[in-house]
């Protein structure tokens, strides 16, 4: 019977060779052998032009084969081959204009048993989409029948289709009953539509999966160990079309090509878009990776797309370069045919470097020595200086708070600054990163003397804790996993709860102070495995299992794998963030999201980067100086027809408004006149309580708890710190800021204030003129250009020489600190 | 969502700006008055397939028992001290403390069989019924409001989802979710009233330049900005640059628009008919809401209460700080009973009912068994919405509890299926997948869940 089902496939095509006479070195055929493994494997064949060692083309359309003998196999005009019989063959590629290519053939296992469920049926049920979230791998399955999500359990699967439904799915008795092949089908109604053809590869397997007796899966099943994609690399153009393969190596040897059960997407659709078989269209410039699943394994290929500019080789060469950081980016423009715009200006640098690195602006006095100011290493001597000032330590204790979410939402008062302080310490200290987290995931003692070990009052849950520890030191989600394997990584469910049961001793009570919380560790204890019910063996994620019964802390032994320098995470995390701070985007995008299948925009700068982090001692500090000294980060905000479209490959500086804390800041900075800070949202009830704890003259950034009220934050995307996501901090721009700008209090009390620095101006009657130069000194970092003072002069209808009212003065403020100009970093 | 505190008696002193002038002037001259145009309008409203929605979130959870799902054969101390009466649909029967409602039950349709799962207390309800999600795992997910003005855009100057009088504040819970756009952005967050319609001096902050700034000085810093950003033409290039000057752009317009000053002026309603509202906070936001949508906005939300704590509320535990069920019946029942009947009627006879649904949901039932205090507590088990307008059937019951009030027992309703239910109604595909974080796709409500298809 199973021969007769497979007759109709083998009908057996066979082409004429055609004997060519030029021979080239461009065309390679992939992959370089073809191994074939009973009746329904299958191999895809691809041809390839190679030009410089990059792959640019796929040929396989104009390519012809045949295999011989051609008893062993056979192979469709698209490159497909299939087996017949046990040997040895040749398949024989011929080019119209090329030579001919060779692929060995072998075949093996024509005479095995039935299919497996685990490694055939399984994946062919997946890849139909019958166990996919929005059919029956949904939580409450899809009418009466639910499978796990994408096949991660087997078992159960198995024991859903044979034995529930009084056996109709599975029907070992009467097999084209089976439910399994009627549904599908749509031989009977179907409520999920037609997913395999009655003539398909995907029944056959089916079929003879059953007929053969419906074998469950086996605890010696072999399973993938990896799997790759081909080409990894391949650079084409805007139309041009490429089939990608997959292939996947299983742990008794195996290598088989899974290209027809892999699941594909891209990650940047406007560059490049892949269907089901995995056929890469180009549909514009720039970069994409192509990320391929299978059987919880992940992989991904790199499609470049140079922009069709002609940019002269010098443009490159000439381009300044500071440190390793300019040679990696220019690399990576060269190679996309992206120029870099130019040095910014000083009076960019200052205000940029300023609000980037201190949240402040420059001084008018600062301002004019600096522009002033001719030696040649002045920006590298102002990185140092800025670097040194407390503001860095407001800034970038406030950053790090936001990072491991310190509040009073779930934190006594004392507890609040007890961590704060505690960071803020860290920052000024420069204490390098594997000690601050250390420090943090190892402390013990009480939260108010050891303000780091509030870590673990705020996440006593021990999923929390997981999931939080994971994206905040290692930039990884591992949230899905809790409940079932990972769908778009390689994160199983068993991996979760591994990492959860590094931190099942970790215990806590109360101390003796209003507030306090003893942070300690138990002798035993275990998390047990949501599904399975038992512990598994504590395991960093990929990192080497203690024993159960290993006496060893476990908290310890995370850290020392976290900090360990071949940790492949853990610097990564930092070095993304920091960057992503001051380029305004991440090598990786969102930034605390460092999946395999979320590759970096430029992966040798990402590793270099990280290099140096990790060389330096994990010191903060260096790596923002290394940055900032960059002509990458220097290069002006304004683009050059050619790299306008470029939004990550830092060809320019990307512009960006100012964070909340910044610009209320600023406002304050400008106008003299400080915000006050006056109540505080009370965690556990929700209500609102006066406060004085921050005295007037605290700056938004000093604020150490995200509770603090004010309007003006929230409305600007400040981050509630109740989750540990890039996601929190919103920096678009909405109308109710507009809103909120033109008839709010926040800026206009500013500005209307009795004392402060528009009050002053008034009170020394300066002209109009005298007004617009010092403003934009002040606000802009520059001097008004002619038009512009001009155009003001025009606007109010008087001279420059006119004295301003006190209300022309605030309208001018107001025009100033409200425009993009201001409100946006550049 | 921008949250200010409210300042009153701020005015936009002396009329129209220039530009309103020209824009008042310009359909002038085609013959129409700028009343006669509204109604035009409102007539386009109507003829349009857009729907409308104005939630009314009944903010503390309303007794099922004691109001839309009588108990009258229960025993005394399940029942309640309310009697059954008749509607104007035959079969149904409604709480004696909603006369006037009684009078409407054509109009709107009653689910009695909706039920949640989580923590019952307020806050996992508020997000249920307004977002169809529990906030969990870190994801915000966005209001119903919000979903459709991110689909639909705005209206001309009006904003799309205006929430009032303000967002729900403190219940008891940790954190108010669900009542902005989330994940979808701070661009779509609701316009925040923060101020109370029935106040005498009602104004919305930052709606309109306050008195200190008036017409005179708006214009002129308009002015000014123009001129200060002018030789900055390379800052376009950027979106995010782009999206400001749109903001203020779109603020700019909202604020010196005639037509978004009058609809939110509620001296413009004749007298009589702001009575029949109800000289209430909510009778004269449902009035104002009215006003809204006939003037283009998508979405109202009316928070009935901003706490459960020292307000006389739904929350009828019978104890202070909370409400006990003769308090409830005397103030907040007539309030809502006079302010939802008159909504129904306005909205009839304007022929908006037909494009405007109307839902009034609280976030769980009650307890059925009267406790000691003499009040009922939190009971997601089972309670009653009200959905109505539209192409919302109204006349029906859909589902029903037990014979105590317990659980549904038949036509159990998820709060997922009332969010497929409104945005199905709003002419939404239900499984249109938005951009959650991390650019996962997240469907506007689950592959696997339906809307209500009794109540069409």
């Amino acid at each position: 019977m199973r021969k007769l089902l497979f007759g109709r496939l083998y009908t057996a095509v066979i082409l004429v060779l055609v004997v060519e006479q030029a021979i080239s070195a461009e065309y390679h055929a992939l992959p370089e052998k073809i191994e074939l493994f009973g009746p329904h494997d299958r191999q895809r064949v691809i041809v390839v032009s190679v030009e410089n060692g990059q792959v640019t083309a796929d040929k396989t359309s104009v390519a012809r084969f045949a295999v011989v003998p051609p008893a062993i196999a056979q192979v469709d005009e698209g490159g497909l081959v299939w087996p017949k019989q046990n040997g040895q063959a040749i398949l024989h590629i011929s080019m119209s204009n090329g030579p001919t290519l060779q692929v060995p053939i072998q075949v093996r296992g024509m005479d095995t048993p039935a299919p497996s469920f685990r490694n055939d049926v399984l994946p062919m049920l997946t890849r139909a989409g019958c166990n996919s979230g929005a059919c029956h791998g949904a939580l409450a399955g899809k009418g009466g029948l639910k499978l796990s999500l994408r096949g991660y359990d087997p078992e159960a699967d198995y024991f859903v289709l044979t034995r529930q439904a009084l056996g109709r799915r599975v029907d070992l008795a009467q097999p084209h009953r089976s439910l399994l092949l009627l549904k599908p089908t749509m031989t009977v109604n179907h409520g999920g539509g037609l997913r395999i053809d009655l003539d398909s590869p995907e029944y056959l397997l089916l079929a003879d999966w059953l007929i053969s007796g419906a074998p469950g899966p086996q605890p010696n099943d072999a399973s993938v160990v990896q799997i790759e994609v081909l080409p990894k690399q391949v650079i084409l153009r805007p139309g041009e079309k490429f089939q990608l393969l997959v292939r996947a190596r299983y742990s008794d040897g195996r290598v088989r090509d899974v290209t027809h059960w892999a699941k594909f997407s891209t990650t940047e659709e406007s560059v490049a878009v892949v269907n089901e078989e995995g056929v890469v269209e180009i549909r514009g410039h720039g970069e994409s990776a192509i990320a391929v699943w299978f059987s919880n394994l992940v992989a991904v290929g790199e499609v470049l797309v140079p922009f069709p500019h002609q940019v002269a080789e010098e443009v490159f060469a000439r381009a300044q370069r500071n440190n390793f950081i300019d040679d990696l980016v220019l690399k990576k423009l060269k190679t996309l045919r992206i120029p870099p715009s130019p040095i910014c200006s000083d009076a960019e640098f200052l205000r940029r470097v300023y609000l980037d690195t201190i949240g402040l602006l420059p001084t008018p006095e600062e301002t004019q020595q600096f522009l002033a100011d001719r030696s040649p290493d002045k920006r590298a001597k102002l990185i140092d200086r800025l670097l040194e000032r407390p503001e860095f330590v407001d800034y970038w204790a406030y950053k790090w708070s936001d990072l491991l979410l310190i509040s009073s939402r779930k934190l006594s008062q004392p507890a609040v600054w007890a961590f704060y302080q505690y960071v803020r310490q860290s920052v000024a200290d420069n204490k390098p990163w594997d000690l601050f987290a250390r420090e943090i995931l190892t402390a013990r003692g009480s939260n108010l003397s050891n303000g780091a070990a509030n870590y673990f009052v705020m996440h006593r849950d021990i999923a929390e804790l997981t999931e939080k520890t994971t994206v905040i030191f290692l930039g990884l989600s591992l949230t899905c996993a809790r409940c079932h394997n990972h769908p778009i990584e390689k994160w199983t469910q068993d991996q979760y709860w591994a990492v959860a049961n590094l931190f099942s001793r970790v215990a806590q009570k109360n101390g003796d102070r209003s507030g306090e919380v003893i942070v300690y560790d138990q002798a035993s204890g275990d998390v047990p495995h949501m599904r399975r019910g038992i512990p598994m063996p504590p395991a960093p994620p990929d990192g080497v299992p203690l024993a159960l019964d290993d006496p060893r802390n476990r908290r310890e032994y995370f850290v020392n794998w976290l900090t360990a320098s071949d940790n492949p995470y853990f610097a990564r995390a930092l070095v993304n963030r920091v960057w992503r701070h001051f380029l305004g985007r991440g090598l990786v995008e969102p930034e605390d999201d460092l999946r395999l299948t979320n590759p970096p925009t430029n992966a040798e700068l990402f590793d270099a980067l990280t290099r140096e982090f990790i060389a330096h001692r994990f010191d903060v500090k260096h790596l923002i100086r290394t940055i900032l000294n960059s002509a990458t980060y220097q290069r002006s905000s304004q683009t050059v027809p050619e790299n306008e479209a470029d939004d990550r490959f830092y060809s320019h500086y990307l512009v960006r408004r100012l964070p909340a804390e910044v610009a209320i800041d600023v406002y304050s900075q400008v106008t003299e006149v400080p915000t006050p800070f006056t109540q505080i949202k009370v965690g556990t009830t929700g209500g609102v309580a006066e406060t004085t704890q921050f005295p007037l003259g605290t700056r938004a950034l000093q604020l150490p708890d995200s509770l603090v009220v004010s309007g003006f934050l929230d409305g600007f995307g400040r981050p509630d710190r109740s989750q540990p996501c890039s996601c929190e901090r919103m920096s678009d721009v909405s109308m109710s800021q507009a809103l909120h700008l033109n008839n709010g209090q926040t800026l206009n009390d500013k500005l209307r204030a009795k004392t402060g620095r528009i009050e002053k101006w008034f009170q020394e009657k300066i002209t109009l003129d005298e007004a617009i130069r010092r403003l934009y000194l002040l606000a802009l970092c520059r001097e008004p250009t002619v038009q512009e003072r001009e155009k003001i002069f025009t606007a109010l209808g008087t001279s420059g020489q006119s004295i301003p009212s006190r209300e022309v003065l605030e309208d001018l403020f107001w025009a100033v600190l409200t425009s993009p100009e201001f409100l946006f970093n550049h | 969502m921008l949250r200010l505190d409210a300042r009153q008696g701020v005015s936009f002193c002396d009329g129209l700006t220039r530009r309103d002038f020209l824009h008042v002037g310009a359909l002038t001259t085609f013959g129409l008055t700028l009343p006669r145009w509204e109604s035009l309008a409102a007539q386009g409203a109507a003829k349009s397939k857009d729907i409308n929605c104005i939630l009314l979130f009944l903010v503390g959870g309303p007794s099922h028992i004691d109001t839309w799902d009588p108990k009258p054969n229960a025993p005394a101390e399940i029942r309640g001290p309310f009697k059954p009466i008749a509607t104007n649909v035959p079969g149904i029967q409604i709480a004696e403390i909603f006369p006037k409602m009684a009078r409407h039950a054509d109009k709107y349709s009653l689910v009695r069989s909706v039920y949640h799962t989580a923590t019952a207390v307020h806050d996992t309800g508020h997000q249920l019924m307004q977002t169809g999600r529990l906030f969990s795992g870190g994801i915000e997910h966005p209001h119903m409001g919000c979903v459709l003005g991110y689909l639909k855009g705005q209206r001309g100057e009006m904003p799309a989802h205006v929430l009032m009088p303000r967002p729900i504040g403190r219940t008891g819970g940790n954190m108010p979710h669900g009542q902005n756009a989330g994940y979808l952005g701070k661009a779509y967050d609701p316009l925040v009233l923060n101020a109370d319609p029935n106040h005498p001096q009602f104004q919305v902050p930052d709606l309109l330049p306050p008195d200190y700034v008036g017409v005179v000085r708006t214009e002129r810093r308009q002015k000014l900005r123009q001129a200060v950003e002018s030789t900055i033409a390379a800052f376009e290039k950027s979106p995010q640059v782009r999206q400001m000057e749109e903001s203020f752009e779109r603020a700019y317009r909202l604020m010196t628009s005639p037509k978004a000053r009058e609809a939110f002026d509620l001296n413009q309603e004749p007298g009589p008919l702001r009575d029949r509202y109800g000289r209430t906070r909510f009778g004269q936001c449902c009035l104002l809401a009215r006003r809204l949508v006939e003037r283009g906005v998508r979405f109202v939300t009316i928070n009935m209460f901003e706490t459960v704590f020292d307000e006389v509320t739904w929350d009828i535990h019978g104890s202070r700080p909370f409400t006990d069920i003769e308090e409830m019946a005397k103030l907040v029942a007539p309030d809502f009973d006079q302010a939802f009947s008159t909504l129904l009627e306005d909205l009839h006879q304007r022929g908006l009912l037909s494009t405007t649904i109307v839902v009034a949901m609280g976030e769980f039932g009650r307890t059925p068994k009267i406790n000691p205090a003499g009040g009922r507590d939190h009971h997601p088990g089972v309670w009653t919405i009200i959905l109505g307008g539209g192409p919302i059937r109204g006349g029906r019951i859909v589902g029903e509890s037990d014979e105590l009030g317990y659980v549904p027992k038949t036509r159990p309703v998820t709060p997922m299926e009332v969010t497929a239910t409104i945005y199905h109604a709003l002419g939404l595909d239900i499984h249109h997948e938005l951009p959650g974080p991390q650019n996962r796709p997240i469907p506007l409500v689950d592959y696997t869940v339906e809307p209500i298809r009794e109540l069409f």
